[in-house]
Formats: structure tokens, C-alpha cells, sequence
């Protein structure tokens, strides 16, 4: 498609008509929302009992383990920490160990399942954090056991404030899957990258900000309409 | 019933450590309230925590119904805990639950088949009054309602003993008052031991058989509610006594504080006593209530008389005790009274 003209490098301004936009952009979509929705699979599957985990055995928890504590609550800090770019490429002999390559969806999933759970820990921590003292005092006056009293008080009370960082959490990760596009990860981010920055495609790279805009507010409208609707004062004063 | 032996509590170790509880002993027979009150920090909270054994005492036990709870091992901790129902301060339901899911809740823990949980939460639904209220989420409850499914939900087990930490503090006195009648409405119908753990002295008049005041984590003073509210000499009968405004003597009067000091003081004594000393009596200000069937308060006279002497001797004749100057006794009683002219309660004419 380029050229050579007086020896620069030519792009030829050959934007992508709009009747073409859907056969580029729809597949991509759907690789952007399988990217995100395996990664928040697994940062649920392994964030929620991390969260959880690192909650109780912080002074003051169910059955505190101040080292323990420490050595998790490090980690998670210097995963937090990196930026993601940064992570994802300092990642990359541990993502090809796992998956055998380096580009590609399953190699995106390695580095922002990564910083997602760093990230979703934190909030589970947090939402935990919030739920009064008391109500575990009386969990534990009931004759609760841990495993029950994490469940039912803990994170039962918790889990509108984890259902909000949730949503947070959702946005976060579509931002990094558009990240881990420019390493070939397929998806909205890279098409956005490859035909609206590096072909100055303006009409795709108008496409794929409006796309995510919207996905974005879909997200957050949702998980809002989620949060009223696990919280019982919310959701019955609503009339 | 449940007893504590040399009941020790210390937090922290060596030179940082403070002893909380210092060597508690004290009894509560089935069907017995016992208040425990005292100021704040005293260690009203961690006796508590050493009752229901959410914490571990450093040293001596907790026996409940002849079995030493506190020297059980881990394990078996939690299912000792099933024993002591224990009703918190602002009752502490869990906001997304309902009322019945909040009582359900130790019969969940326990493992109880739903269609048993089912039943015996619309017993205790109906046992505190609140059957209207079963479907209704913790923020649609007044806090009389919140700490009733509180009450519901400590007594899901079936325990024997009853523990409330603070259980109607923050709720008005009417509240107050229609919470009290209930627990003990249900220590008469279930016999239960109630440790009633409160630094309010209006409702421990109300409640209690026997009480305990617990001071820099030593009980100073106990005993049954009537024989301290009837014992001028006891600290802790004075401070149970309410504290109100009096009006001021007439020039020339002293003012009295007098304070019922036997069970069988008459309806008029007012009246004799005025009559006894041939003085009028200026009522200046008084409280009297009738506890556990015997008439107990103070009163603020102006008295006019030749001697205290003559006074006191009258006034013990009726079962009474009194001190001249009752602005020095206010004080002593490490009760500050302002000397405001109270409106509810004017001066009258003891003598006709
Ligand atoms: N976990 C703990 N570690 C160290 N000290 C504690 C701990 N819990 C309580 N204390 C101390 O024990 C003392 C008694 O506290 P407690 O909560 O039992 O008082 P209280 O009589 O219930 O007071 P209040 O009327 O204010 O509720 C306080 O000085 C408090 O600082
Ligand atoms: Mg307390």
C-alpha cells in the first residue's frame, strides 16, 4: 500500500470507506470483548479468594498473619505499581513459557490476568475493609465459622462495594486490552493502533473512540444499575 | 446460670501490657438479671467478649451451667458460642438481609435443614412482636425493630445464658423502656440468665435484680438492685439514683437531700414528718419509684427546723436518711446539679 516518493515513506491518506467499517470493526469488537471477558474470568476466579485472603490475615482479621500479610500485600503493590506497558514486556519469557507464544489474544491474557487480579485483590480488600467490625463480631457470636463468616457477613455485605469496583475494574481492563493490542493482541486497540494511528485513518480511528466510548458507558450504566440492585435501600427507594 | 472465676483479661505483653479485667468473680442465677454498669473504659465491652468467648480470657473462667467454657480448645469454642445468645449495641443486622434472613442466620450457621430454619424464625419473629415486619430490610426498621430482630436472632439457638452489651443505648426512653419489658417478658418465659452490660442508670433501675459496677476493670461494688437503691451509704445506690434540678430554700431553710433508706417507707411521710417537727415542708424536688414492688428515690426539702439533729431523727423514724445542705451532698455524690429553679417541680406546702 505505501510507496517510495523521494525517499520517504509514503502513506497514501486511503481511508477505509464506512460501508467496510463493520467487516473491520465487528470481529475486532469481539475479540475485545473475549480478551476481556476470559481475563475477568480468571481475575474473579483467583482476585475474589486473594482479596478475601489478604483481608483476614491482616492484623485484625479472622485469623491474622502479619508476615504473610506483608509478603502479599508486597507483591500486589509492585504488580499495581508498573505501568502496564511495562509489565507486559517485562512478562514476556513467563507469558511464552505459559502459552508458547508472544503475540496474540492468549498472550494478552497472561498480562492483564496479571495486573487484574493485582488490581481486583485490592478492591475485594478494600470492600471488606468497609464492612463493619461488628457485623463479623456477631458472625462470630452466631457460631459461624471462617469459611461462613467471610462468605455471608464479610462478603455478603461487601458485595455491592465489590460489584462498583467491579465495574471500575471491567473499564480498566478494556483500556489495557487496547494496550496489549499494540503487541498484536487483536481486538479494538488494534485496530485503532495499526489503520487509525499508523495510516492516519481518521474515519477508523473516529470508529473505534466512539466504539469505546460507548462499550465504556454501557459498562459503567450497567454495573451501576447492578450496584442499586444489590443493595437493598437502593433498590426499594427507588419509587 | 453462669459464673466467673478470678475472670483476668490483659492486652499486650510485658512492659505495654494493661490488665483490662483484674480477677472478676461473680454469679448469675437462671432467671436472674444482672446489670453491669460503669464509665467508659472501664471494661464493660471486654467482659463482655470474655462472656460470649469471642475473646480469650488471660486467666481464671467463664462456667456456664457447670462447664468451664473458657478452657475449651479452639475447636470446640464455636460450638460453646451457640450457648450464649448475645445482643449487640444498635443490633448490627446485616444490611442485605431481611429481618427473618438476619434471624435465620446462627440456625444457617448451625446447618439447619430451611424448612426447620422456616419455622422456628416465625416463632421468634412472633416471639419479639415483629411479624409484620419479617420481610423488611434492616434501613425500614426503627431501632426499637432492629434491636427486636437483634433480641430474635441471639435467642435463634435456644441459649441459656443471654448476653447485651449496650443493647438499648442510643434508643429513646419509650424504645428503651418497650425493649426492657421484653427481655424480660422472655428471662420469665424462658428462663433465661440475662448479663445486662449498660453505663445507663435509668435503665438499669428498670432492669435489674442484682448489680455490678465495674470500675478500671474490678467490680467495686454489687448487690440486689432494691437493697443499693435503699442503702444511703452506697455509692453505687446513689449513683443509681436519677439526678434532677431541685429548686432553691427559702431564706432561712436548709435544704435536705433525702433518700428513702428502707423498703417500707409510708405514702405520706411528707406529711408526718412535718407534722412530727411542727415545720412546713418545702418539696423542692424529688424522685420516686417503685422498684421491683418497693418504693425507692430522693427528695430536696426546705426545711425551717431548730436542729439537723432533730431532723435526721424524724426522718429515720420514717425509714428515711437525709443530709442538711443538699448542694454539698449534690457534689459529693459526683453528681454536679445545677441549682436551677425547676418549673416541673414547684415548691409546695408539706403541712396543711
Ligand atoms: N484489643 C484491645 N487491645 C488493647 N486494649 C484494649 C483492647 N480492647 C479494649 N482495650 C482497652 O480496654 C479498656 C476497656 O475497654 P472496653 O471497651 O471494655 O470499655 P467499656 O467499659 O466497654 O467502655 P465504653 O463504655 O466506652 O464502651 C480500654 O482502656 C481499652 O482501651
Ligand atoms: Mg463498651
Amino acid at each position: 500500500m505505501s510507496a517510495v516518493v523521494g525517499g520517504a515513506i509514503y502513506v497514501p491518506r486511503a481511508d477505509v470507506p464506512v460501508a467496510e467499517l463493520p467487516a473491520l470493526l465487528l470481529p475486532a469488537y469481539g475479540e475485545t470483548v473475549l480478551m476481556v471477558g476470559i481475563v475477568m474470568a480468571i481475575v474473579l476466579v483467583v482476585g475474589t479468594p486473594l482479596g478475601v485472603l489478604l483481608h483476614n490475615v491482616a492484623p485484625g482479621g479472622l485469623f491474622e498473619r502479619p508476615s504473610l500479610h506483608a509478603v502479599l500485600g508486597w507483591i500486589i503493590s509492585v504488580g499495581r505499581s508498573l505501568p502496564f506497558l511495562i509489565l507486559m514486556a517485562s512478562i514476556v519469557p513467563f507469558t511464552r513459557f505459559i502459552t508458547g507464544t508472544n503475540i496474540g489474544i492468549a498472550a494478552a491474557v497472561v498480562p492483564m490476568s496479571l495486573a487484574g487480579i493485582a488490581f481486583f485483590t485490592r478492591i475485594v480488600e478494600n470492600a471488606l475493609r468497609s464492612v463493619p467490625p461488628s457485623i463479623v463480631r456477631v458472625a462470630r457470636a452466631s457460631g459461624g465459622s471462617n469459611l461462613q463468616i467471610m462468605r455471608s457477613a464479610q462478603f455478603g455485605e461487601a458485595v455491592p462495594a465489590v460489584l462498583g469496583g467491579l465495574t471500575i475494574q471491567v473499564i480498566a481492563m478494556i483500556e489495557y486490552s487496547a494496550i496489549a493490542g499494540t503487541i498484536g493482541a487483536g481486538g479494538i486497540g488494534y485496530v485503532a493502533v495499526t489503520y487509525g494511528y499508523q495510516r492516519f485513518d481518521n474515519t477508523v480511528m473516529l470508529a473505534t473512540i466512539l466504539i469505546l466510548v460507548a462499550t465504556v458507558a454501557f459498562v459503567q450504566v450497567a454495573g451501576d444499575r447492578l450496584v442499586r440492585w444489590v443493595t437493598p435501600q437502593k433498590r426499594l427507594q427507588r419509587a | 446460670m453462669i459464673s466467673l472465676l478470678e475472670l483476668t483479661k490483659t492486652y499486650g505483653r510485658g512492659a505495654d501490657s494493661v490488665t483490662v479485667l483484674d480477677r472478676l468473680n461473680f454469679e448469675v442465677g437462671a432467671g436472674e438479671i444482672f446489670a453491669v454498669t460503669g464509665p467508659s473504659g472501664a471494661g464493660k465491652s471486654t467482659l463482655a467478649q470474655c462472656i460470649n468467648l469471642l475473646e480469650r480470657p488471660t486467666s481464671g473462667s467463664v462456667v456456664v451451667n457447670g462447664e468451664d467454657l473458657s478452657s475449651l480448645p479452639e475447636k470446640r469454642l464455636r460450638a460453646a458460642r451457640r450457648r450464649i445468645g448475645t445482643v449487640f449495641q444498635s443490633a448490627s443486622l446485616l444490611s442485605r438481609r431481611t429481618a427473618s434472613e438476619n434471624i435465620a442466620l446462627p440456625l444457617e450457621y448451625l446447618g439447619v435443614t430451611p424448612g426447620e430454619i422456616k419455622a422456628r424464625v416465625g416463632e421468634l419473629i412472633d416471639r419479639v412482636g415483629l411479624g409484620p415486619k419479617a420481610h423488611s430490610y434492616p434501613f425500614q426498621l426503627s431501632g426499637g425493630q432492629a434491636q427486636r430482630v437483634g433480641i430474635a436472632r441471639a435467642l435463634a439457638l435456644r441459649p441459656a445464658i443471654l448476653l447485651a452489651d449496650e443493647a438499648t443505648s442510643g434508643l429513646d426512653p419509650d424504645t428503651t423502656s418497650s425493649v426492657v419489658e421484653l427481655l424480660k417478658q422472655l428471662r420469665t418465659d424462658l428462663d433465661l440468665t440475662v448479663v445486662f452490660i449498660t453505663h445507663e442508670m435509668d435503665t438499669v433501675r428498670q432492669i435489674a435484680d442484682s448489680v455490678a459496677r465495674l470500675e478500671r476493670g474490678q467490680i467495686v461494688e454489687t448487690g440486689p438492685l432494691v437493697d443499693l437503691l435503699t442503702d444511703h451509704g452506697s455509692p453505687l445506690g446513689r449513683a443509681l439514683q436519677p439526678r434532677r434540678g431541685f429548686a432553691a430554700a427559702d431564706d432561712g431553710a436548709a435544704t435536705w437531700y433525702v433518700t428513702y433508706d428502707s423498703a417500707d417507707v409510708p405514702g405520706d411521710w411528707i406529711q408526718r414528718v412535718s407534722a412530727d417537727l411542727a415545720v412546713p415542708i418545702h418539696l423542692l424536688g424529688a424522685s420516686v419509684e417503685t422498684v421491683h414492688g418497693i418504693n425507692t428515690g430522693s427528695a430536696t426539702l426546705g426545711i425551717t427546723a431548730r436542729s439537723d439533729e432533730a431532723v435526721q431523727a424524724v426522718l429515720a423514724r420514717y425509714g428515711l436518711s437525709g443530709t442538711p445542705d443538699a448542694r454539698r451532698e449534690a457534689t459529693a455524690g459526683g453528681v454536679p446539679v445545677s441549682l436551677v429553679r425547676s418549673g416541673a417541680v414547684p415548691a409546695l406546702e408539706g403541712a396543711a
